[in-house]
């Protein structure tokens, strides 16, 4: 296996700066070698200590990283996990994001490159949430959790440093995204009455899985008065059936973050996970006449999506967000309060999961699997 | 449309101004730094068909003159 010292003598691989922190910040924002925010200087120390949870050849690549196809590497990856300051013991699930975000049906190219303003976000499942301390309560989202915050950045960096997903270059959002600079966060599943998403996917209990998401931000769904399920899902579907979201036109999957009062009240109803699904395929839907009529001439009647069936709907055929009953997928999430959250998709995207596992192909029961002894 | 560049076709990406640099920075991604460039008014969506037309009077000639540069001497 290449070591670190061995590949730092590689021409170019390194170079030397003086030890002040405001002098390396200021050289980055130059290179422009990052988020615009500070970052830890990836010395060759601390990325020596990042790769202390890394199992795998230090030079092996990961995955190609669109839209410039770089190469991610441990040691790439190490220098923007450092930069984005995650601990040592974070960095087997920034591996497992970019082995999980570069997979093709993800589509890494068009969520970079895309003027929509979509971003990478990480649902993490399984027993390694707890043993980083990650949140899945209050803020889940953010603020103030260093390894949702800091894991969600080391990702979003290798997107611009390893990717090439550079504003105006190779990222052209029409106008960006807060969530481009993190967006990671641990499945609240003690709160969960159903079965958690790594589990309905199929994976062990024990295991801990990534999933990945080419999603928008989350848009809230405020409801204090709904005392039934079937009132609270009536309100969620109301606000998935938005008229100008990419999500009408593929099957990009979008996700239904439930907050664990909502879901408290819509599972002591007795819908199941699969119940919620088919009701929002039923009704989170928007009648024909909302969409100008040139998108629906020039798009909505020939796009493939929808197979020739509305060559002749009038304004109030209802046309569905998801494309089938279980064309959307659903989480619990977050602390107390009447609140849930929608977030959708680019679109032409399919979310991936990976679930951890050591070198030698067995589930990771523990980070401590991944030290190097 | 780079690996057709590099069976030898004569190849064109066409763009619409703000996207100049993605078109170069992904030519010189795949390989192939000298791939044409055609420009066409921006924007391209949500224009008129007649529009829409337009655009693609602009780029027809400029692929037309690529094609003739490209003739067997």
């Amino acid at each position: 296996m290449t070591d670190l010292n061995a590949l730092m003598k590689t021409p170019g691989a390194g170079f030397e700066a003086d030890d002040d922190f405001e002098q390396i910040n200021a050289l980055y924002l130059e290179k422009g070698w990052g988020d615009g925010l500070p970052i830890v200087p990836p010395t060759a120390d601390r990325v020596q200590k990042m790769l202390a949870y890394c199992d795998r050849p230090i030079d092996e690549p990961i995955g190609l990283v669109a839209p410039r196809y770089g190469a991610a590497t441990p040691i790439r990856l190490a220098a923007n996990a450092v930069m984005a300051g995650c601990r040592p013991e974070y960095f087997p699930l920034v591996m497992l994001a970019i082995d999980a975000l570069c997979e093709e049906k993800f589509n890494l190219y068009g969520i970079n490159a895309t003027t929509h303003p979509c971003s990478t976000l990480m649902i993490v499942n399984g027993p390694v949430a707890k043993e980083l301390n990650m949140n899945s309560g209050h803020n889940a989202f953010g603020p103030g959790n260093r390894a949702n915050a800091a894991i969600g950045r080391a990702v979003r960096l290798a997107m611009l440093n390893i990717g090439g997903a550079i504003p105006g270059t190779g990222d052209m959002s029409t106008f960006g995204s807060p969530a481009k600079y993190t967006y990671c966060v641990a499945e609240n599943e003690a709160a969960n009455p159903w079965e958690p998403l790594h589990i309905e996917l199929g994976f062990p209990a024990e295991a801990s899985t990534v999933t990945v998401f080419g999603a928008e931000t989350p848009h809230n769904i405020n409801d204090h008065e709904s005392i039934t399920g079937l009132g609270l899902l009536k309100m969620m579907a109301g606000t998935v059936a938005i008229t100008g979201a990419n999500d009408i036109y593929f099957d990009g999957m979008p996700l239904l973050v439930i907050g664990p009062e909502h879901a408290a009240t819509i599972a002591k109803d007795g819908y199941s996970k699969a119940d919620v699904k088919k009701f929002i395929y039923e009704h989170g839907r928007i009648p024909l006449g909302n969409m100008s009529d040139e998108n629906v001439e020039r798009r909505i009647r020939q796009w493939p999506v929808f197979k020739n069936e509305l060559m002749e709907a009038g304004p109030d055929r209802m046309i569905p967000i998801i494309k089938n009953p279980g064309g959307i997928h659903v989480i619990v999430l977050g602390g107390a309060g009447k609140h849930s959250a929608y977030i959708p998709t680019f679109g032409a995207t399919q979310a991936v999961t990976r679930a951890l596992k050591r070198r030698d192909g067995q589930i990771a029961r523990s980070i401590a699997d991944f030290r190097r002894s | 449309m780079a690996e057709l560049r590099k069976r030898g076709l004569v190849t064109a990406v066409i763009y619409s101004g703000p996207f100049l640099k993605l078109g170069k920075a992904q030519a010189r991604t795949f390989g192939v730094p000298d791939l044409p460039l055609l420009e066409i008014t921006h924007p391209l969506g949500g224009i008129s068909l007649d529009d829409v037309k337009a655009r693609a009077g602009q780029a027809a000639p400029q692929f037309v003159e690529l094609v003739h540069q490209n003739l067997p001497k």
